[in-house]
């Protein structure tokens, strides 16, 4: 099992949708691995990283659509630090890793199942690339 | 959003949730009510369904007669469905009870009787969508490319996305009609969700593709409330409006729908046509209320939901000790119906007394 | 059984879910997860939610002085809170809890190796509960009092149903009189604001301050310090929960009005609804206006209120007046109780309305006012000549709405009033705990909506604060007094005001996080330079730990 995304999830938009994915029976590469957090502001440049350095390909982090963050700005705010890991990771030289910032509803495990899927065909994209 | 809640209340203390459950009787008053329930067997046990899904799988008949009715479902537990299931119809089978890992399947059940002693009660019993088929002309069970909001929400929900129920395709051209089964003579009055829930249910489809052409039929746009507005202004340039609601519906001989209203602007009746009509049907009271009313001794009002008493829009009926709360009153969206049900609270609270205990 | 013991002693528990999850290999799981550092013991069950289970479950923990238990089973979401009453039932902390979802995101999200991630899941749980630590749950003692800004319609109403609950309230007016900013909107709509000011003005619990407007707000729920000046001098009140209750005002809609020198030039007016209202009621009018016009709903889509008015006010110049009405909107709003009825009424008594799309002209022609729109229907521009014009206006947030909302910590949404913290789930509540809306202050002035939300406070407020006192988490997010710098980043970040800077220990200054406003987001974990903030439960060794879990199945193939 190559290629681990990371995805840290906010409980109260991700992770349910990520749930009704599985009730569906909708699959998703087997290579995801979710780290529920209880708001996407949780996540710091610091956790996105340690997770590229303890192996992962593509870190996602997960919060609500915009607008809708219950606590205001978290997912603005881990928007900016994603932002800001990708920066990280070119000043660094690294170009076969890949982070990405997705805002999504409690209700639409499609949309959380394509965004892990986008995010897997990036990491195999990469992978080739190499 | 509705699972949290209803979830949150499960998981509380002090409520007790009864489901299958339905009022028989009542006496007393304010303070000290006896009320009468009757609970309808239940023959999967909802605290011994782990939602495992095995029973489904072996379940030979078509649509399966046990099943979990939805995703989300709070409780997440499966419910067996006696109009389908062959062993409530009297033939040989049992393989779900079989199979059930915690047995949790019981055909043998009976009606349980249950009676309650209670200070206060709240009728919250919400609304029944309006049945479409009512207007005919616009062939709602005819055709299957006419559909209702809801039908359009479930497909979204479920597919993901938009698909022709009739062959799957995408559609290129879908029309919207506002005020099916409000605002009209047997409906006086606005559902007040059915512009938000097309605007949102247009967006949607235009998210899934830009090249989907939608049009709205309707009469006046319910634009008011919180962020609504902008919500409206960020979608108008991408849809087309057309003030003037159809009569009729016909499918054509190449399966599209034609689409007959009056142009307005035009000053003439038009016909246009659409792969997929969608009708914004409205909320409607429920047609078995009156006989809780009965029983309540509550009134309804005119347009068959439950009268307040005191001003417009109030939680009190006539009756000390009954109060309402939600659609059950009348037509709300999720914010209106969320204040009316802590207002009934607050109803409540005021009834039977809150001890105020400050602590130092 | 302590789990302040440096050994950790952690349970496994693994469910099969009634065997119903068969793409796992569970045998094979539970080997893996017994090899654990950590681990002392493994259960493979398939009823762990049912009282069988669960009933196991305690003795197993008791039997084998377990203290950090994970679960590996179903969803956190729908069974995390059973699972933390059985490790309470069995005398442990319930936070000394890390489940690991096998189904919704593991057996059922899959198709190819489910059992090689379910065991990267358990080992994760279990680095993870390895470094928990208990969090306390306590009752914490809180202020049953409340303070009311506003002395209107909505604030007096709301005072009234906190009394009728048995809780106290200081009402702060900020004009000499209460309701002098109310006017005659609640009466427009049938409601008597005169009986409702006797009536709080009569009321006990009730304390209503005139001349009085808050100049600071300090504390969090439960504990609220409220500055105010009044009579130009200071005073402190303290309370457990406040309400904004200070209304709107409208204003004509630019354009919508016309020079003052005209109207009185031409002997035709332009109005208010309001300023009808007192036409209609003095019966000692000279010339009843041959015709009225009404506007709204064209320079502005939040038309509720305007479009209630006018139903109400052109049935009632109908009747008392008899004049010709014309009506000039976009759409009128009927998404309120009893508004449909109304605009079927108006039609059937004559009231003719026009339906129009583009801005209006207004200008005064042969003494009379010209209302210059484009009909919809007609799909032509119309001219309705009238001698009484009622304006459009909009409807704004009363003056100083912003500045009280500031220093109350709560947001403005994009109109001007005051934000929902949930639009849709807790419509009167704002982002800080403890602090309410009500009315028209948030953009709701519709009567039945106003009604709705001071009933909507009065049981909120009566729930959280009537009991005297409130659960919470004891520091489940702290900050280490010693490595904070009082940089004041976390304050000013946290979304609920739950952070205060206080004086701590030998005269240091640091944040301190109030356990009745914090809601637990981890925004200030993360944003500290100091790293001096802990999240039990989500600290950054915690992520660290599923992260390196991760790292090592990865490398270990």
């Amino acid at each position: 099992m190559h290629g681990r995304i990371v995805a840290f999830c906010c409980e109260r938009s991700a992770y349910p949708a990520a749930d009704l994915a599985g009730r569906l029976g909708l699959h998703c590469p087997d290579s995801l691995r979710v780290i529920r957090v209880p708001c996407a502001g949780r996540v710091d440049v610091i956790h996105i990283m340690r997770a590229f350095e303890t192996g992962a390909s593509a870190v996602m982090v997960l919060g609500c659509e915009e607008g809708a963050c219950h606590h205001i700005t978290g997912n603005t705010r881990a928007r900016e630090r994603v932002r800001y890991s990708e920066t990280l990771l070119k000043e660094i030289g690294i170009t076969n890793r890949a982070v990405l910032m997705v805002n999504i509803s409690p209700n639409a495990p499609h949309k959380f199942v394509r965004a892990v899927g986008e995010a897997n065909k990036l990491v195999e994209d990469l992978r080739e690339a190499k | 959003m509705v699972s949290d809640k209803v979830r949150d209340a499960m998981q509380h203390p002090r409520i007790r949730l009864l489901t299958g459950a339905v009022l028989r009787g009542l006496s007393g008053g304010p303070g000290d009510f006896r009320v009468e329930i009757v609970r309808e067997p239940r023959y999967v046990d909802a605290e011994r369904c782990i939602a495992c899904g095995l029973c489904s799988e072996v379940c030979p008949t078509d649509p399966k007669a046990i099943y979990l009715p939805k995703p989300d479902a709070v409780p997440l537990v499966h419910v067996l469905d006696d109009r389908f299931c062959l062993r409530a119809r009297g033939k040989n089978c049992e393989l779900c009870q079989e199979v059930c890992p915690t047995e949790a399947i019981e055909f043998n059940r009976k009606r349980q009787e249950e009676d309650l002693n209670v200070g206060a009660i709240v009728v919250a019993t919400g609304f029944e969508v309006f049945d479409a088929r009512e207007k005919g002309s616009l062939g709602y069970g005819r055709y299957s490319n006419v559909l209702t909001g809801l039908d359009l929400e479930h497909m979204f929900r479920r597919k993901g996305e938009l698909r022709l129920p009739g062959n799957d395709k995408e559609p290129e051209s879908i029309a919207f009609i506002q005020c099916v089964g409000s605002r009209d003579e047997g409906h006086v009055y606005c559902s007040h969700v059915c512009c938000k829930y097309a605007m949102k249910l247009a967006a949607l489809i235009r998210h899934q593709s830009l090249d989907t052409k939608v049009t709205i039929f309707y009469i006046d746009l319910q634009t008011a409330g919180k962020g609504f507005a902008r919500f409206f202004d960020d979608y108008r340039g991408d849809i087309r409006f057309v003030r003037g609601v159809p009569v009729e519906i016909l499918q054509t001989a190449s399966g599209e729908l034609e689409v007959k209203f009056e142009d307005i602007s035009q000053g003439k009746v038009c016909r246009d046509t659409f792969d997929l009509v969608v009708l914004s049907v409205g909320i409607s009271p429920r047609t078995d209320s009156w006989d809780l009313a009965r029983i309540l001794g509550i009134d309804m009002a005119d347009d068959g939901f439950f009268d307040t008493a005191t001003s417009v829009g109030s939680n009190d009926t006539g009756v000390g000790g009954i109060f309402l709360a939600g659609t059950c009153q009348g037509p709300k969206d999720i914010a209106d119906s969320v204040a009316h049900g802590i207002g009934a609270a607050s109803r409540v609270m005021e009834l039977l007394g809150m001890p105020v205990q400050a602590d130092g | 059984m302590s789990v302040n013991d440096m050994e950790v002693r952690t349970g496994v528990f693994i469910c099969n879910c009634g065997q119903s999850m068969k793409n796992i290999d569970f045998d094979a799981l539970a080997k893996k997860a017994a090899s654990v550092p950590g681990v002392i013991s493994v259960t493979l069950s398939s009823d762990l939610c049912l009282d069988e289970g669960m009933k196991r479950m305690i003795s197993l923990i008791r039997d084998g002085s377990v203290n950090r238990v994970v679960i590996a089973a179903c969803s956190p979401d729908s069974k995390e809170h059973i699972f933390r009453h059985v490790l309470e039932t069995a005398g442990l902390n319930g936070n000394l809890l890390s489940v690991a979802n096998i189904r919704e995101q593991c057996a059922w999200a899959h198709k190819g190796d489910v059992t090689g991630k379910a065991e990267e899941l358990v080992r994760m749980a279990a680095d993870r509960a390895r470094l928990l630590r208990p969090v306390e749950r306590r009752e914490l003692p809180v202020n049953p009092d409340v303070l009311v800004v506003g002395g209107g319609f909505s604030a007096l109403s709301t005072a009234l149903g906190l009394s009728a609950v048995g809780l106290r309230t200081t009402v702060l007016e900020r004009e000499a009189i209460p309701g002098t900013g109310t006017g005659d909107k609640e009466n427009l709509q049938g409601f008597d604001v005169g009986s409702v000011i006797a009536a709080a003005e009569r009321d006990a619990n009730i304390d209503i301050l005139t001349s009085a407007r808050i100049v600071a707000v300090e504390g969090v729920l439960g504990d609220y310090t409220v500055t105010i000046s009044k009579d130009g001098a200071e005073i402190s009140r303290r309370c457990g929960a406040i309400v904004l209750a200070t209304g709107f005002r409208t204003q004509l809609a630019p354009g919508s009005d016309m020079p003052i020198d005209d109207q009185v030039a031409s002997g035709a007016r332009v109005v208010s609804q309001e300023q009808l209202v007192c036409m209609l009621n003095n019966s000692v009018l000279d010339a009843r206006p041959r015709t009225v016009g009404f506007v709204f709903d064209l320079a502005d889509d939040s038309s509720r209120y305007t479009t209630l008015a006018t139903l109400n006010n052109a049935l009632a110049v109908r009747a008392r007046w008899g004049s010709e009405v014309y009506v000039i909107c976009r759409d009128v709003k009927v998404d309120s109780e009893g508004a449909e009825r109304m605009y079927q009424s108006a039609r059937e008594c004559g009231v003719v309305f026009l339906k129009c799309d583009s801005a209006l002209k207004i200008a005064v022609d042969n003494g009379r006012i010209a209302v210059e729109a484009r009909d919809v229907f007609l799909g032509e521009d119309i001219v309705v000549s009238c001698d009484l014009l009622v304006a459009e206006e909009l409807p704004f947030a009363a003056d100083g709405a912003e500045v009280l909302g500031s220093l109350s910590g709560v947001r403005m949404d994009s109109r001007g009033f005051y934000q929902d913290e949930n639009v849709h789930l807790y419509p009167v509540g704002s982002d800080r705990k403890g602090v309410f809306c009500v009315g028209g202050c948030r953009g709701n002035p519709d009567i039945v909506r106003v009604l709705a939300d001071v009933s909507s406070v009065v049981a909120s407020i009566c729930g959280l604060l009537s009991p005297g006192h409130i659960e919470a988490d004891i520091e489940k997010v702290k900050v280490d007094p010693q490595k904070c710098v009082a940089c004041l980043t976390c304050i000013r970040v946290c979304p609920h005001s739950a952070i205060q800077l206080m004086r701590v220990e030998d005269g240091k200054d640091a944040a301190v996080i109030s356990d009745l406003a914090c809601d637990a987001c981890g925004v200030c974990a993360a944003i500290c330079p100091a790293k001096a903030i802990e999240f039990e439960g989500y600290r950054d060794d915690e992520i660290a730990a599923q992260l390196e879990a991760i790292g090592e199945a990865c490398m270990g193939g």
